[in-house]
């Protein structure tokens, strides 16, 4: 008893010495603050924000030997064809303090209209992806609560609008943009276009989103700049529900050294790591259940005319096995990827060229086959963002990918992925 | 003696004659700038506008003096985002004006009062404090 008190205790000490680091000024310092706070004293009681993206994609995968497509062949949300126009992202929102006297509560709403694996799964339904308050009454203790980006990856966190690339990593993608099959989902083998249908899972992607409660906070120390953040979640995606009692847990810590600038882009060093960790029930058989666990490090510098990113991570349980195939992401597999990237902003212009190297394994301990089953995803993706002005930037993107797995008959299916251009326009407003 | 007492008397009587004001007498302008828009982003103008003044004018040269009030007082809450650059106008001799009416309203709503920048200098009322300033020859910036 005596060990607790003096824990508790030696607990106290530390919040309060946290809490008297803690500068309430520190506002816009990286994405926990930038998506869940507003500047003190000097936030809009509601501001209307939001932004589109439009884009076409081309891919130019050859088809398997009896003429099908698997997914990654194929251009999404839909999955039907190799060549799409699209309006991947409509997204508008609100936010801001309620009461503008008062620093210490603020909301931010954001809805999705474009056509993606948000809105497509089952049809066409525009959908909510963030609805949330925060509370910031206590310092070095923030409270946010109700549905908005978990604490993760920086590909995942980041805000997309500002995202340098239009496609994610291999390794985001398959990883951690987590699927939610239901028990109606049905498995589909490679087919033809048009019309190839590859889309089976009827169910929104998590989006790097759950619905829960984060405590976190940001603390300056010199030029320094320590965030860390802990959240629980239903590990249900977008689903304002929970399918199950289980709850993922989250945790994520970040140091930056801060050049200088503000937003999005602001220049400096960011290390990070984070962590998360969850159970799911087997859509199929709910008497079944499977640990899903993810965690990663990584760094991120920006000091123009550069900038390098690089992430790496790893994860076991409810590992993806393809948009075609919902019946198969109930396992305890294995996986991890990395990907390094590069940007220079080229002088006196508005022009940015951008560089990308990320891979992908998966199926490392695949239970049914023999060992050594693994396919694994390279991607090299060159780019270059054309900027008219701070709200609206053209993409212009190749990517070369090389997909191939131990075993024949995946392998079959994988060797022919080839290249994908890709173009985007974003404005934001 | 005699002399020592007459001009005490003399520099006593100039006080009460010509008050001593906050401002820079030697100053070759005097500006008022106004602040009472909820609008964050007057915020940051506001204090643009007194940053290039000093850089223009020089800080010898120029006398400024913001007056906050109505939602705009929220540029002095202490909390501010912008309190680095409030402490930084304020070594340049710049001066913040607090309205009273303002301060009293928003302890109603609150049910505490706002604590304010300690370089916040309350004033009766942020308007009467712009038509003093105007009346002495203050010119008047709204951006």
């Amino acid at each position: 008893m005596r060990v607790k008190k003096r824990q508790t205790k030696k607990l106290l000490i530390t919040a309060t010495i946290i809490g008297s680091i803690a500068t309430s000024t520190v506002q816009a310092a990286n994405w926990l603050m930038l998506q869940g706070t507003e500047p003190a004293g000097a936030a809009a009681r509601a501001k209307l924000w939001g932004f589109v993206q439009a884009q076409y994609q081309k891919d130019d995968s050859d088809p398997n030997a009896t003429g099908g497509y698997i997914p990654p062949k194929l251009i999404g949300p839909n999955l039907d064809s190799q060549s799409a126009f699209n309006v991947n992202r409509a997204r508008i929102g609100v936010r801001g303090t309620g009461m503008p006297l008062d620093s210490n509560v603020n909301y931010f709403i954001l809805a999705e209209f474009g056509n993606n694996g948000i809105t497509a799964p089952d049809g066409y339904e525009a959908a909510l992806t963030d609805a949330s308050v925060t509370l910031n009454n206590i310092p070095g203790a923030r409270i946010r609560m109700g549905m908005f980006k978990y604490p993760g990856a920086e590909e995942g966190l980041q805000a997309i609008h500002v995202f340098d690339y239009i496609n994610f990593t291999t390794v985001t993608n398959q990883l951690l943009l987590e699927r939610f099959p239901q028990s109606t989902d049905t498995n589909s083998g490679a087919q033809p276009t048009p019309e190839a249908n590859m889309a089976q899972y009827s169910r929104s992607v998590g989006a790097f989103r759950d619905v829960g409660v984060q405590v976190f906070d940001t603390f300056k120390v010199n030029n320094w700049e320590h965030s860390y953040a802990v959240m629980l979640g239903n590990g249900n995606g977008l689903n304002y529900g929970d399918n199950d009692d289980n709850k993922d847990l989250y945790l994520y810590w970040s140091s930056e050294m801060v050049f200088g600038g503000k937003g999005g882009r602001r220049e400096g060093l960011k290390l990070f790591a984070w962590q998360q960790d969850g159970t799911r029930t087997n859509a199929f058989d709910k008497t079944q259940e499977q640990d899903r666990t993810r965690a990663g490090l990584g760094f991120k510098y920006l000091s123009k005319p550069f900038r390098v990113t690089a992430e790496y991570m790893k994860g076991e349980g409810m590992i993806f096995q393809g948009q075609h195939r919902p019946g198969h992401i109930f396992n305890n597999e294995e996986a991890s990827g990395s990907y390094i990237e590069a940007g220079w902003y080229v002088a006196n212009t508005n022009f940015e060229i951008d560089l990308r190297y990320d891979t992908y394994t998966r199926g490392e301990n695949h239970p049914t086959s023999a060992t050594n089953d693994e396919s694994r995803a390279d991607t090299m993706t060159i780019g270059t963002q054309y900027h008219f002005n701070k709200k609206s930037r053209l993409n212009l993107e190749y990517a070369d990918r090389d997909f191939e797995s131990d075993t024949s008959v995946p392998h079959a299916q994988q060797k022919d992925v080839g290249g994908r251009l890709a173009v985007q326009f974003t404005h934001i407003f | 003696m005699r002399t020592f007492y007459k001009s005490l008397v003399l520099l006593l009587a100039m006080a009460f004659i010509f008050p001593v004001s906050a401002a820079n007498d030697f100053a070759e302008e005097k500006i008022v700038i106004q602040i009472s828009d909820p609008d964050p982003l007057k915020q940051t103008q506001v204090l643009n506008v007194a940053n290039n003044l000093i850089k223009h004018y020089g800080k010898n040269k120029v006398s400024i003096e913001i007056v906050a009030f109505g939602p705009g007082l929220r540029l002095l809450f202490k909390e501010n985002v912008n309190s680095d650059r409030i402490n930084s106008l304020t070594t340049d001799e710049v001066t913040f004006s607090a309205c009273k009416n303002t301060i009293a309203a928003i302890t109603k709503k609150l049910g505490h009062a706002p604590v304010l920048h300690s370089d916040a200098k309350p004033v009766a009322a942020g308007v009467v404090r712009i038509i003093d300033l105007v009346n002495q020859g203050y010119k008047l910036i709204k951006p």
